[in-house]
């Protein structure tokens, strides 16, 4: 079985972000990109196929700016990815998540691939529109916050589960197919020293930008800018009770939640 | 000059040991501090996932790392829970007389079978009556025909009670001095090999530290590491290749104490504001920093010099005695910044000071760094 895997950098989850000076996006000086959490589940779902099912290959592609793209690549070479390829992001390229997965779909388009996994969003922007358009720019079905993705492979078909509200539905579909994976649930293995020494020498095969702009035509730009971006205000701190004796700050407390808060009438 | 920039490869294996270190040391570190438990399960994770063993050449089954790489691993070990990362690096200061002073046919005997599976190993040098004084040991190895016989009693042997091999060093003849000082790989399973339980120790809880005796112990001339009398340098030599790693692992204890030091002052109001807005908490919170980087910086120096073919024995000694010095003087004023809370054992610094403690004490004590450090530096004058 053929697997592909998309992946992409997001900050470290211990990052501090900040806005960029013009308010429009993150600013990325000092930011740690690390493979993310629902991209490393989608990596060890590929690896857990791969296991199962024998004879496979997992190829991870990530479309993005170097060299953190690359970086999050050979992170996935580590865990047990066969293969990978860049799909170039010019670091001064607009980027909107169509344009992603149209950059994707191009590079997917060149290589056999039974199944297309990825996280079912982002660690970042979390739109969770990649997988699903990669799925309608390849004519295949698509399904997102996928767990427990196995190949049944008497029938020929993928089965899953999927969390929805109030209970879990199960689908199954034959190859091809795109799945988004939900995050963390089938605790995502730790590469090993030596294959993370192993990664570093590994091929990576490249994209370049000017061949998928030539491919995609017209659709190689973006469409959608962010207007303004900004963090959340920080919180105000709590408020602290003086008083003498408990029964006191409690009727203090009734009050603030009466007077101040109005949870009470 | 030397780049300060680490590389990719470095960065990943930081990287890898600070997230084993967070989610796998740091979670037990506290109750294996209070219960003195040794936590099996994380050196058998630390061993799958390829954190022990670092010194070893990879033609033999380890990682051959180079020193700076074993020295960012310690630190993000060490950061999370110094004890466990002594237990982890023993395997280092254990293997690395054989792969000094073991032949060609005894590195492919020992260590591939010894790293391809989770095993510890110990380096005996230290007695009972000297550990400083290392050419006064008192174990015996008398020859007789293609073996010799080991008698002797060896303490504060880290891994002691749980190792599978031991590292001995043992005198053929005490009136020789260093001359007469021999190695020996010893395994677990040899008749004689008697090891203590572990002892109560002031920090470093989840650490084993205990005795061994050798009541009689054949051992074969085919496990002697080099000749007779070599001992004594391969002993050295070894502990120039370790001292640097242990001014990693205090840097690592220290930089925890100044991580949680700046975190607690800048959530601590006294007087109406953060207790990090005070002078008097800012110049202890500067001089912990200078104490931290200058510790990585001599680190990184010591093990920059030895990766590059120098023996490095200043450089080393400097490391390994700045940075423990330096990681009591951190530890002692994270636990002042944090006032009483400090001195509680719900608190997470009073550990790290009685973890600090022993950096001063092993791998050669501060003492001998300072005697060491004085006659290199009195070198260049005389």
């Amino acid at each position: 079985m053929e697997i592909a895997v998309l992946v992409k950098s997001a900050p470290d989850a211990e990052t501090r972000l900040r806005a960029n000076a013009a308010g429009t996006g993150l600013d990325t000086d000092g930011v740690k990109w690390v493979l993310a959490g629902y991209d490393e589940s989608a990596v060890e779902q590929a690896l857990l196929l791969k296991e199962s099912v024998p004879g496979s290959r997992v190829r991870a592609l990530a479309f993005g700016p170097s060299p953190r793209s690359e970086e999050v690549l050979r992170a996935a070479i580590a865990l047990g990815c066969d293969a990978a390829t860049w799909v170039e992001q010019p670091s001064d390229l607009a980027v909107d998540p169509i344009l992603a997965a149209r950059a994707l779909a191009h590079a997917l388009s060149t290589l056999p691939s039974d199944l297309v996994l990825a996280g079912k969003q982002s660690g970042d922007d979390e739109q969770g529109l990649v997988a699903a358009a990669v799925g309608e720019l390849l004519g295949r079905p698509s399904f997102s916050g996928v767990t427990d993705l196995r190949f049944d492979a008497a029938a020929g078909r993928f089965t899953f589960s999927r969390a929805v509200e109030g209970g879990t539905e199960t689908g199954a579909a034959p190859p091809p197919v795109v799945i988004g994976l939900q995050q963390a649930w089938n605790d995502p293995r730790t590469a090993k020293l030596p294959n993370i020494l192993k990664s570093r020498k590994a091929p990576i095969d490249r994209l370049a930008w000017a061949g998928v702009a030539a491919a995609l035509g017209e659709h190689a730009a973006a469409r959608s800018t962010a207007a303004r971006f900004r963090l959340p205000p920080p919180r105000t701190g709590a408020k602290m009770i003086s008083y003498k004796t408990p029964e006191e700050a409690a009727k203090e407390l009734v009050r603030l939640l009466r007077e101040e808060a109005k949870v009470f009438p | 000059m030397p780049e300060f920039t680490l590389t990719e490869e470095q960065t990943s294996l930081r990287d890898l040991a600070r997230k084993f270190a967070r989610t796998e040391m740091l979670p037990r570190a506290a109750e294996c501090d209070r219960t003195g438990r040794f936590p099996e399960e994380v050196y058998r994770k630390a061993h799958e996932i390829g954190l022990m063993n670092l010194n070893v050449p990879t033609a033999y089954g380890g990682a051959g790392l180079g020193l700076v790489e074993q020295c960012l691993i310690t630190e993000e070990l060490a950061r999370a829970c110094s004890g466990m990362t002594t237990t982890i690096s023993a395997n280092n200061l254990a293997l690395e007389p054989i792969v000094l002073g073991g032949s060609e046919e005894q590195k492919q005997r020992i260590l591939p079978p010894f790293c391809g599976r989770y095993n510890l190993a110990s380096f005996c040098l230290t007695e009972p009556s000297g550990g400083s004084d290392a050419g006064a040991l008192r174990t015996r190895a008398r020859r007789s025909g293609d073996e010799y016989t080991l008698n002797g009693e060896k303490c504060f042997i880290t891994n002691a009670p749980h190792a599978d091999l031991y590292t001995v060093f043992a005198t053929i003849d005490p009136e020789l001095r260093h001359k007469g000082i021999t190695a020996f790989v010893v395994p677990r399973t040899a008749v004689g090999v008697v090891a203590g339980k572990d002892e109560e120790k002031m920090g470093q809880r989840a650490s084993s530290t205990g005795t061994v005796r050798f009541e009689d112990v054949r051992v074969p001339v085919a496990d002697r590491l080099g000749q007779e009398g070599d001992g004594f340098s391969i002993a050295m030599r070894t502990l120039d290749q370790t001292r640097t790693p242990i001014g990693a692992l205090a840097t690592g204890i220290a930089q925890a104490a100044l991580d949680y030091a700046s975190d607690y002052a800048l959530k601590r109001h006294a007087f109406g504001k953060a207790i990090a807005e005070h002078q008097a908490i800012q110049i202890k919170l500067a001089n912990m920093a200078q104490d931290v980087a200058a510790s990585r910086l001599l680190t990184w120096q010591a093990a920059w010099t030895i990766d590059h073919g120098q023996r490095g024995t200043l450089e080393s000694s400097l490391a390994k005695c700045f940075a423990s010095d330096a990681a009591m003087r951190v530890t002692d004023e994270a636990i002042q910044i944090f006032g009483g809370y400090g001195y509680m054992r719900e608190y997470p610094v009073e550990k790290l000071l009685r973890d600090a403690k022993l950096t001063q004490i092993y791998e050669g004590s501060n003492e001998i760094q300072r005697i060491v450090i004085a006659r290199e530096h009195l070198r260049a004058y005389a």
